[in-house]
C-alpha cells in the first residue's frame, strides 16, 4: 500500500500536534520535532515525484472510500511538483529562520513552530486533495495561520495588516465557498473528477457561469491579483521574518495552483476558452498586474514593501500566461509557479538576513552592504538576477515560455508587459546594488578593524568587519541560489518529464 | 469610494440573482444534489458504517478528513489566541479588600506588597460582590452539565450529537465556573498547561487515529483495519467514537482557552 500521499501531510500535522504538547513540557523540543516531521514530509514528496514521473498519476482513498462517496487525493506531475517545493522550502527555511524566531519571538518560539508546521498542513493538503470542499477547509487551515503569524510580526502594524488581511482573505475564502455550493447544487458533488466529467453536459447553464466566476474571484483574491492586492504588501512586510520567508514565496504561488488546478482539471479549457472565450480579458487583467506592479514597487522606499509590490508583479505573469489559452503559456505559468516560489523565497532569505543585522531596512540603510555582508548580498543579486530573467538563472526561461505562448495567442500586449517589466527589475535592483556598492557606509554602521583584511586599500575607508548573519541562514541562502541556476539548467527536463504529461 | 462599494455590491448582489435561476425548485427531491451521492449515502451507510446515525456516518466516516481538519481549524484557532493575546509580563497595579471592613486598597506597585490571607483577599478591578446563591445553583449545575455534555459526545454515533457539541457544553460548565465564582478559581483548578496539553491531545487522538490505521496496512483513517485488535462488530462505528472523543477533548480545551485570553487580555489572572 502506497501511503506516501498521505504521509506528506500527516507528518507535519503529526509534528505540529507533538510540538503542541511539546510547547508545553519542554519547549526546545519543539524546534527538533517540527525539523523532523517537514524532513519526512519532504522525503515523501520527492517520492511521490518519482512516482509519478515513473508509473503516472497516484490516486489515494482517504478512509479507504472511494470517490466520489469519499476523499481522494490524486498526485499527478503538477501537485507533486508544487509539493516538493513546499516542503523543501518550508524545510530549509526552518533550517534558516532558527535564529530569526529566537531573536523576534523568545517568549513563544515553541508555539510559533506549531503554528508554522499547521501552515505547512494547509499548503500541502490544499495541493494534494482531489476534493472541491476539503480544498476549502484547508485553505481555512493556511489563512488561519497566517493571520496570526503577520499579527505576530512588526509591533505597531503586524496587528493592523493582519486585520486588513482577515477581513479581505475572508472574502476571498467565502467566495471560493460559494463558487463550490453552487456547483454542488448543479452536481450533487464535491470531487473535482467527478464534477469535471458533468460540466461539459451543462456548458449553458447560468448556476455553473456563477460558480465560476465565484471560484476564480475568490481565488484572485487570495493570490493578490492586481487590483485585488491591497492587503498583500503590509501584511507580508510586516510579518516575522521567520514567517515572512515562507508566506511570500508559497502563499500566493499555492493559489495560482489552485486556479490552475480549477482551470485543467474541474472546469475544463473547453469551457473556459471555447464557452466563454474569457481568454483575452484576463490576459489583459494579467497585462494590467504586472505593469501596476512593477511600477509601484519602483516608488517604493523600503526593500521589503519592494518585494512585496514584485510578487504582485509576479502574480500577473502566472494569471496571463496561464489564461493565454495555449500549451506554451500554461507551461510558462506552471514553470514559473517553481521558479518565482524559489526566486522570492532567495529574497526574502537574503532580506531576512539584512533585517536581522540591520533591523530598518530602508534602501538607505543598505549603504556599504556589500562589504558588510557579501555572501548575503551575492544570494541576493544571483536571486535578482533571476527576478529580471538574466540567462542561465530560471526566471528567464520561464519568461521565455510565456512570451513564446503570448506570441502564439497573439497577444503582444502580454508579451511587451513581460519584457518592460524585466526592464522594470533591473532598474529596480541595480538601484538598490547601486546603495549598497558604491555609497559609502553611514557612520556609525563601519567598525574600523585594520588587521589583515585586505580590503582597505580603496581610499580613505578602513576595512568594514564583516558582519554576517547566521551561519544556517547563509548556507541555506547559498543552497537556494545555486538551486535558481540549477533549476534554470534543468528546465527543459522538468517541462518535458513533468509538465507535458500532465497538460496532455 | 462609497459608490465604488455600492457599485460591487450591486454587481455581486446581481450575479448572485443571476445565478438562482436555473436552481432547482425547494425541496425538490430530483435536484442533483438529492440524487447523485445521497441516495447511496441513505442505502449504504448503514450496512458499510454500522452507525445508525447517517448524519455521523458522513461527517466522522465518509468524509472524515475533513473533519479531521477542522478539529486542527478548531485547535488553530485557540494556539492563535494564545500567541496574540497572553501577555507573561508583570502586573503594573494590584487590588486588595481588607474583609473585615470591605475597604479597597489599589497598590501601584509591581511586586505583592500586601500579604493575602485571613486579613486581605485578592481582588479583580471589575470586582462584583459574589453572591451566595449564584454560586450555590452553579456549583450543583456544573456537574450536571459535564455529565450530559459526556452523554452527548458518547453518543455521537448513535444519536444527535458528538464531539463538537459536547465539547462545547463541556467548555461551557468551565466558563460558568469563572463566571459564578471568578476567573481565579477556574484557572487554580484548570492549569494552562494543562489546556494547552488538552487541545493538542485532542486532535492527536483523531490524527492518532487515523494514523494507526495505517500503520495496520489500512488507508489513512480506515477504522475498518481495527478490526483485528477490537472485533468486527460494530468497528467503524467505534472509530467514530474514538474520533469524537478526540474531538470533544480540543474543543473544550480550546473554548476555555479562548475565554480566559480574551477576558483577563492575556494576564489570566482576573476578568469577568
Amino acid at each position: 500500500m502506497n501511503n506516501y500521499p498521505a504521509i506528506v501531510v500527516i507528518a507535519p500535522l503529526l509534528g505540529a500536534l507533538f510540538a503542541g504538547v511539546a510547547a508545553w513540557v519542554e519547549d526546545r523540543a519543539t524546534y527538533p520535532i517540527a525539523l523532523a516531521s517537514l524532513g519526512i514530509a519532504a522525503a515523501a514528496a520527492v517520492n511521490d515525484l518519482i512516482t509519478v514521473m515513473i508509473s503516472g498519476p497516484i490516486q489515494y482513498n482517504m478512509a479507504g472510500w472511494a470517490p466520489p462517496m469519499g476523499i481522494e487525493y490524486r498526485i499527478d506531475g503538477l501537485n507533486a511538483l508544487v509539493l516538493v517545493l513546499i516542503t523543501g522550502i518550508a524545510f530549509l527555511n526552518l533550517v534558516a529562520s532558527y535564529k530569526n524566531v529566537q531573536q523576534e519571538t523568545p517568549d513563544r518560539s515553541g508555539s510559533f513552530y506549531v503554528m508554522y508546521l499547521l501552515f505547512v498542513v494547509g499548503l500541502v493538503g490544499v495541493v494534494s486533495t482531489g476534493d472541491l470542499f476539503n480544498l476549502y477547509v484547508l485553505i481555512e487551515i493556511t489563512s488561519l495561520s497566517s493571520y496570526t503569524m503577520i499579527a505576530l510580526g512588526d509591533k505597531d502594524r503586524g496587528a493592523i495588516a493582519s486585520l486588513n488581511y482577515i477581513f479581505i482573505g475572508v472574502i476571498g475564502a467565502s467566495f471560493y465557498l460559494l463558487g463550490v455550493g453552487y456547483i454542488y447544487i448543479k452536481t450533487g458533488s464535491l470531487n473535482m473528477a467527478d464534477v469535471a466529467a458533468m460540466i461539459p453536459a451543462m456548458t449553458e447553464s447560468s448556476t455553473l457561469l456563477v460558480a465560476f466566476i465565484l471560484c476564480i474571484i475568490g481565488v484572485w483574491i487570495k493570490m493578490a491579483l492586481f487590483p485585488l492586492h491591497v492587503w498583500l504588501p503590509n501584511a507580508y512586510a510586516f510579518a516575522p521574518v521567520g514567517f515572512a520567508r515562507i508566506v511570500a514565496p508559497l502563499m500566493t504561488k499555492v493559489m495560482v495552483y489552485v486556479m490552475v488546478r480549477l482551470m485543467v482539471s474541474v472546469f475544463g479549457y473547453d469551457y473556459i476558452f471555447t464557452t466563454l472565450s474569457l481568454s483575452d480579458g484576463v490576459v489583459w487583467m494579467g497585462t494590467i498586474a504586472i505593469l501596476a506592479g512593477g511600477i509601484i514597487a519602483l516608488s517604493q522606499k523600503n526593500l521589503k514593501k519592494m518585494m512585496t509590490y514584485i510578487i504582485v508583479c509576479e502574480i500577473g505573469y502566472m494569471v496571463g500566461g496561464a489564461w493565454l489559452g495555449n500549451e506554451l503559456g500554461m507551461t510558462g505559468a506552471i514553470l514559473h509557479i517553481v521558479n518565482d516560489a524559489l526566486m522570492t523565497f532567495a529574497l526574502f532569505l537574503a532580506v531576512g538576513n539584512m533585517v536581522y543585522k540591520l533591523d530598518r531596512v530602508d534602501i538607505t540603510d543598505l549603504q556599504g552592504l556589500f562589504a558588510k555582508m557579501p555572501w548575503t548580498m551575492g544570494g541576493f543579486v544571483i536571486a535578482a538576477f533571476s527576478i529580471v530573467g538574466v540567462p542561465p538563472t530560471c526566471g528567464f526561461f520561464s519568461k521565455w515560455y510565456l512570451i513564446l505562448g503570448a506570441f502564439e495567442a497573439g497577444a503582444y500586449h502580454f508579451a511587451a508587459a513581460l519584457l518592460v517589466s524585466s526592464l522594470i527589475c533591473a532598474v529596480l535592483f541595480f538601484k538598490v546594488f547601486e546603495v549598497c556598492f558604491f555609497e559609502p557606509m553611514s557612520e556609525g554602521h563601519g567598525h574600523g578593524d585594520d588587521h589583515g583584511h585586505g580590503h582597505d586599500s580603496h581610499g580613505e575607508h578602513a576595512a568594514v568587519a564583516i558582519e554576517e548573519a547566521p551561519v544556517a541562514s547563509v548556507i541555506t541562502l547559498a543552497v537556494v541560489s545555486v538551486s535558481l541556476i540549477v533549476v534554470g539548467l534543468y528546465s527543459g527536463t522538468i517541462v518535458d518529464r513533468i509538465i507535458l504529461p500532465f497538460l496532455n | 469610494m462609497k459608490l465604488v462599494g455600492f457599485i460591487i455590491v450591486c454587481l455581486t448582489g446581481g450575479l448572485l440573482l443571476y445565478g438562482t435561476g436555473e436552481l432547482p425548485a425547494w425541496g425538490d427531491p430530483n435536484s442533483p444534489a438529492s440524487t447523485h451521492l445521497s441516495d447511496d449515502y441513505i442505502t449504504l451507510a448503514l450496512e458499510q458504517t454500522e452507525a445508525p446515525n447517517l448524519v455521523t456516518a458522513v461527517l466522522a466516516d465518509y468524509r472524515g478528513f475533513d473533519t479531521m481538519f477542522e478539529t486542527a481549524v478548531v485547535f488553530c484557532a485557540g494556539l492563535a489566541c494564545f500567541l496574540l493575546l497572553r501577555d507573561f509580563r508583570p502586573k503594573k497595579d494590584h487590588y486588595y479588600r481588607h474583609v473585615p471592613t470591605g475597604v479597597m486598597l489599589h497598590v501601584k506597585n509591581e511586586a505583592r506588597t500586601v500579604r493575602t490571607g485571613r486579613e486581605f483577599e485578592d481582588m479583580d478591578r471589575e470586582w462584583v460582590p459574589s453572591d451566595t446563591i449564584i454560586k450555590t445553583v452553579c456549583r450543583i449545575l456544573i456537574p450536571f452539565i459535564q455529565i450530559y455534555a459526556l452523554y452527548v459526545v458518547a453518543h455521537g454515533d448513535f444519536s444527535p450529537g458528538g464531539g463538537f457539541q459536547g465539547g462545547v457544553i463541556f467548555g461551557s460548565s468551565l466558563i460558568l465556573l469563572a463566571i459564578s465564582y471568578n476567573l481565579k478559581t477556574l484557572v487554580k483548578r484548570v492549569t494552562e498547561k494543562f489546556l494547552g496539553v488538552f487541545s493538542s491531545l485532542g486532535v492527536l487522538v483523531y490524527v492518532g487515529i487515523g494514523a494507526i490505521a495505517m500503520a495496520l496496512g489500512g488507508n489513512f483513517l480506515d477504522y475498518g483495519k481495527y478490526a483485528p485488535i477490537f472485533g468486527e462488530h460494530h468497528i467503524r462505528a467505534l472509530g467514530m467514537l474514538g474520533v469524537e472523543i478526540g474531538v470533544g477533548m480540543a474543543v473544550t480545551a480550546v473554548m476555555v482557552i479562548i475565554y480566559i485570553n480574551i477576558v483577563s487580555e492575556g494576564r489570566h489572572d482576573e476578568g469577568l
